[in-house]
């Protein structure tokens, strides 16, 4: 990656003599600014939490919005550019409608996903006949979660177009040391608070600040209940079953 | 004749004007043929009555009775075929007396084409007339606005173009009577089979100097199929709401009672 | 020759009635000139119809193709199989049938069909019927000014494998029935199903005196009854519509798959 500064990582659409395309790399760096994500995936549902890094004291936290319903079934969580998720969370809600619309029956979670990462390369010129969207490529990635006919799913879409289901996966700044912890943690038979659980310890091993029920979110994703942000309330008692440390 | 009556046309013209559609009338749609032989005229027809899309008669008549040697094939609307050729037959048959002589097919044609020119073809008549007299065999065509053709093989209607097909292909000079017979009932059938206007069965008339033989219902290629249940509901199927039973013997004191047989066809009806 | 004139105004649109009924042509009627519009439409005639069953449904359609007195051909099918996922449609599940105007119906079919194909590359599962009910219905509604102009029914097993039946109007208004018919002859059907299927008009003999008579008890029909009341249906509605007949053709749809029948009618 850090190799000296060519011309090609100019021009949006053109691939380095290597077969890179820089830009779109770069992208994937901005994710690893963000703020650390996490999503467990279980067979009754799936939890999602973020952090919220509260820089001031003065920031109202409750209008620092990491996780937002795409349809009363389908979820997601987002690190990076939060104003990039804005587009493709919209563009994901209007795709769910559409389905609604046409075929009087839930969208797929794979296939939201998918139609998120349709988007994803809309960017520098563009074809013919194709409407050109952006200058850029996403600065962000998605925790997809959802559930449909074919049970609770975990997805991960990055600004490239690809994506992927995880039982468990973290994103943003802290991804690393989390993903190794959700990979010695997770096994199928956890159950949706066991999921709180380790969705908050991770977050706590990896995060600058020290975790209270303020500075992280949870939402779940069920079959019964679908989609949920958890209340104050709710975000107190997980926090308070955390084991201390 | 007495003519019709028109007192209603001023109150129906207001009517219309407002986009009340006009009443329909039961069958345009039919095929009809004539042909001649040697010593004699066959015409034909099918038996479908409709009113638009829907089948008002399955086994109509369309051979009508001028005078006893002269025979009317009817396309257009019905009840103008079946008025205006009973009224002809009756002046037909007045002329006839009068004059002490038989009817010639060409007195009938000229009546007829006098009659729908008057009317400026608001009678929807559309005739094949055909018949044997003293000066011999004629076949003419009469259409609704008076004009008239003479024809050694002609056909009218909607199903005229299919009927006229056979008879292009197939006709020639000097036939046999049952050579006519089966020529006419196969351009029957072919208005029957791809004029939507025409259906059911295949009615001949064949005029000869001797005499004419009616053939209702030639040929019948068209029958019914078994219906493969029976709809026939159980008693006290049909809820009863209100009932009230007037005697034979009440209704002797209104009326004279007289029993009588049913008689003549008998009517289609589903069991 | 008696029925001069048809008492149904059904078959003969409005009676007479005075100011309230719509004038045909605003202009016609002040003497004025109206400019001649090219006609997009025919009515093709034919009859449709479909019932369902407690675990199938049958779609029935005559193969009679017309316009005005004129039959263009003695076979040209209805009923079409949708969402398979080869050429001759071996695998299909769900079933529509067109009547009204058949290039409307051919295109309609055809889009219908390509919907079911983009659904599943898209979201890898077959589209169910009620999923496909749906999407006819907007495919419908999005010519709303200027419809297809045609009376589909769509027919499957539902997901817990019920026959269904969806009829539509022009503009995409849909609704799930027990049975329907379509086209032409559907006012001549129509009547004869709701007593023959849904049992109108029926009631248990000795059951109650006037009001107080109980219905007829509704259940539903066993696969061969009902093949044999669409066999019925059609015979009579061809003796008495000229635009019905010359053939039968009949997609039975079972958990099996479905199953295709043509049977002769009177070709007059």
């Amino acid at each position: 990656m850090f190799m000296a500064r060519s011309e090609y990582d100019r021009g949006i659409n053109t691939f380095s003599p290597e077969g890179r395309l820089f830009q779109v790399e770069y992208s994937l760096e901005a994710i690893k600014l963000g703020s650390t994500a996490i999503g467990v995936a279980t067979s009754s549902g799936v939890i999602l939490g973020v952090e919220k890094r509260v820089t001031s004291t003065l920031i109202e936290t409750s209008s620092v919005e990491k996780i937002v319903e795409i349809d009363r079934h389908i979820g997601c969580a987002m690190s990076g550019l939060q104003a990039d998720a804005r587009s493709m969370v919209e563009h994901a809600r209007v795709e769910c409608q559409s389905h609604a619309f046409n075929f009087n029956e839930k969208l797929r979670v794979e296939s939201c996903t998918q139609a998120i990462c349709d988007l994803a390369l809309r960017f520098g010129e563009s074809a013919d006949g194709e409407e050109r969207i952006m200058s850029r490529p996403f600065g962000v990635a998605l925790l997809i979660a959802g559930v449909d006919e074919d049970g609770p799913q975990l997805y991960h879409a990055e600004p490239s177009g690809t994506f992927y289901r995880y039982d468990a996966k973290a994103i943003g700044s802290g991804s690393e040391g989390a993903q190794a912890e959700l990979q010695n943690e997770y096994h199928k038979s956890l159950t949706i608070e066991d999921a709180e659980t380790l969705v908050l310890k991770t977050l706590k091993q990896v995060m600058e600040e020290k975790l209270d029920s303020k500075n992280v979110q949870l939402a779940s994703v069920t079959k019964e209940r679908g989609f949920r942000i958890y209340t104050d309330e709710e975000m107190a008692e997980v926090v308070a079953r955390l084991p201390a440390n | 004749m007495p003519g019709f009556d028109f007192s209603n046309y001023n109150r129906n013209a207001a009517l219309h004007a407002r986009g009340v559609p006009l009443p329909k009338a039961t069958s345009t749609g039919t095929t009809i043929v004539g042909c001649i032989f040697d010593g004699g005229v066959v015409i034909a027809a099918d038996t479908r009555a409709t009113s638009g899309p829907i089948v008002a008669d399955k086994n109509c008549e369309k051979l009508h009775y001028i005078a006893p040697q002269i025979w009317c094939a009817g396309a257009g609307t019905a009840a103008d075929t079946e008025f205006t050729t009973s009224l002809i037959s009756s002046q037909l048959e007045l002329h006839s007396l009068s004059t002490d002589r038989k009817p010639r097919v060409v007195t009938c044609m000229t009546m007829l084409k006098q009659h729908l020119f008057r009317y400026q073809g608001h009678i929807g008549a559309y005739l094949v007339v055909a018949g044997v007299d003293p000066t011999g065999t004629h076949l003419f065509t009469v259409h609704a606005h008076g004009s008239t053709d003479k024809l050694p093989y002609v056909t009218m209607g909607s199903g005229s173009l299919a009927a006229m097909s056979v008879f292009e292909t197939q006709w020639k000079g000097s036939l046999t009577e049952q050579d006519a017979v089966n020529l006419c009932s196969e351009a029957i059938q072919a208005g029957i089979f791809n004029d939507l206007g025409s259906g059911s069965n295949v009615d001949v008339a064949i005029i000869t100097k001797d005499k004419t033989t009616l053939k209702r219902n030639h040929i019948k290629p068209n029958e019914r199929s078994k219906k493969l249940k029976s709809y026939a509901f159980e008693r006290g199927t049909t809820a009863v709401l209100k009932e009230k039973i007037i005697t034979k013997k009440e209704l002797g004191r209104f009326v004279d009672i007289e029993e009588v047989e049913p008689e003549g066809e008998k009517m289609d009806v589903d069991t | 020759m008696s029925a001069l004139f048809s008492q149904n105004p059904l078959m003969n649109g409005p009676n007479y009635s005075f100011s309230d009924t719509p004038v045909s042509h605003p202009n016609e009627a002040h003497g004025e000139l109206r400019e001649h519009r090219f006609n997009p439409y025919t009515d093709n005639g034919g009859s449709t119809l479909a019932i369902a069953g407690a675990d199938f449904a049958i779609v029935a359609g005559d193969t009679r193709l017309t316009s005005g007195y004129s039959i263009h051909t003695r076979y040209s099918p209805k009923v079409f199989k949708i969402g398979g996922t080869t050429a001759d449609q071996k695998d299909a599940t769900i079933v529509l049938s067109v009547v009204g105007f058949a290039a409307d119906g051919t295109a309609l079919r055809e889009r219908l069909d390509a919907a079911c194909k983009m659904y599943r590359y898209r979201h890898g599962k077959p589209m169910s019927v009620n999923a496909a009910a749906k999407r006819l219905s907007t495919m419908l509604y999005q010519k709303r000014f200027f419809p297809y102009y045609v009376y589909a029914i769509l027919a499957g097993l539902d997901e817990e494998g019920k026959g269904a039946v969806y009829s539509y109007d022009p503009v995409g208004s849909y609704e799930r029935e027990m049975c329907r018919a379509g086209g032409a002859a559907a006012s001549l059907i129509m009547p004869f199903l709701d007593n023959q299927v849904n049992f109108k008009n029926q009631h248990i003999p000795g059951s109650g005196e006037g009001h107080a008579i109980q219905e007829r008890e509704k259940k539903p029909l066993l696969r061969e009854q009902v093949e044999i009341l669409v066999k019925d249906a059609f015979d009579g509605a061809v003796e008495r519509h000229i635009e019905v007949g010359d053939g039968l053709q009949m997609m039975v749809i079972t958990s099996q798959g479905v199953e295709e029948h043509y049977l002769p009618l009177k070709k007059d």
